[in-house]
């Protein structure tokens, strides 16, 4: 059993993340903060640029978790749902964190402001997956898996939601 | 007291399904090298696992070639947690 136990950790202390794994995925979630922002701001650039924003962070976190598949010949949910799709807490704050901060201060017309937001939401998004990361090390079996589906459905119907209300508020 | 798993009891079987609570999947020659064993008798814990449906495998591709990805099934992670469990049991009786 020991020596099962030893495997099983030395598994998840051989994973490693692609190189710039954090800097791509906190910088298209900062991208995509950024462009959502300024969506709520401009109805004539509403879709284009949410949609570009969008597209950037789906772009991004499939190339992520396809370099980390074929980097380690694993599939972690853990990372997938966690790190990258934010379903973990503290990066589910710094989103909303980050969106809230960066609308408001688009809303106010203060752009340096708007995009200082949404870097930050991004950075903090980043270093909550780095967390997490050394939280499954420590622990693989009780962080490998990721959340079930209906969970990543509520936070989706929570993000839209808030999205709504922004532009509603707006009106 | 229940007793232990007679699918679990060889120690590879152990170790192969304990490395795989560590992932969600894992691609067969990953399992292959972790556990230093030859390609065959990888298979066979396989295959015998995947009969009392502890692990699923199927079918896939990894760096352009085919090959075999096996992931623990809920079922497989509950009887590996109610072996572990009479194992310690076992050891917590002997101490």
């Amino acid at each position: 059993m020991v020596d099962a136990e030893a495997s099983r950790a030395h598994l998840a202390g051989t994973l490693v993340l692609p190189s710039f794994f954090y800097a791509a995925i906190g910088g298209a979630v900062a991208v995509q903060i950024a462009t959502s922002a300024v969506s709520i701001t401009d109805d004539r650039v509403w879709a284009p640029v949410r949609l570009a924003g969008v597209a950037l962070f789906v772009l991004v976190a499939a190339v992520q978790l396809v370099r980390f598949r074929q980097l380690n010949g694993v599939r972690l949910g853990g990372l997938a749902s966690r790190v990258v799709l934010g379903s973990a807490t503290p990066a589910f704050i710094s989103y909303a964190l980050g969106l809230g901060a960066s609308a408001w201060a688009a809303l106010n017309r203060m752009w340096w402001l708007a995009a200082v937001c949404a870097v930050a939401g991004g950075a903090a998004y980043a270093l909550s997956g780095r967390r997490w990361w050394g939280r499954y090390r420590g622990d693989p079996a009780s962080h490998s898996r990721g959340e079930s589906a209906g969970w990543i459905a509520i936070l989706g119907a929570v993000a839209v939601a808030g999205l709504v209300l922004l532009v509603l508020w707006r009106r | 007291m229940t007793g232990l798993d007679p699918g679990i009891q060889a120690p590879a079987r152990l170790k192969l399904m304990t490395m795989l609570t560590a992932v969600s999947e894992a691609e067969f020659s990953t399992l292959r090298d972790s556990l230093d064993v030859s390609d065959s008798v990888l298979s066979k814990h396989v295959a015998a696992l995947v009969t009392v449906a502890y692990v699923k495998s199927r079918k896939g591709v990894h760096l352009g070639h085919r090959t075999t990805w096996i992931s623990l099934t809920t079922k497989g992670r509950k009887a590996l947690s109610a072996h572990v469990a009479v194992l310690r049991e076992l050891i917590a009786g002997v101490e």
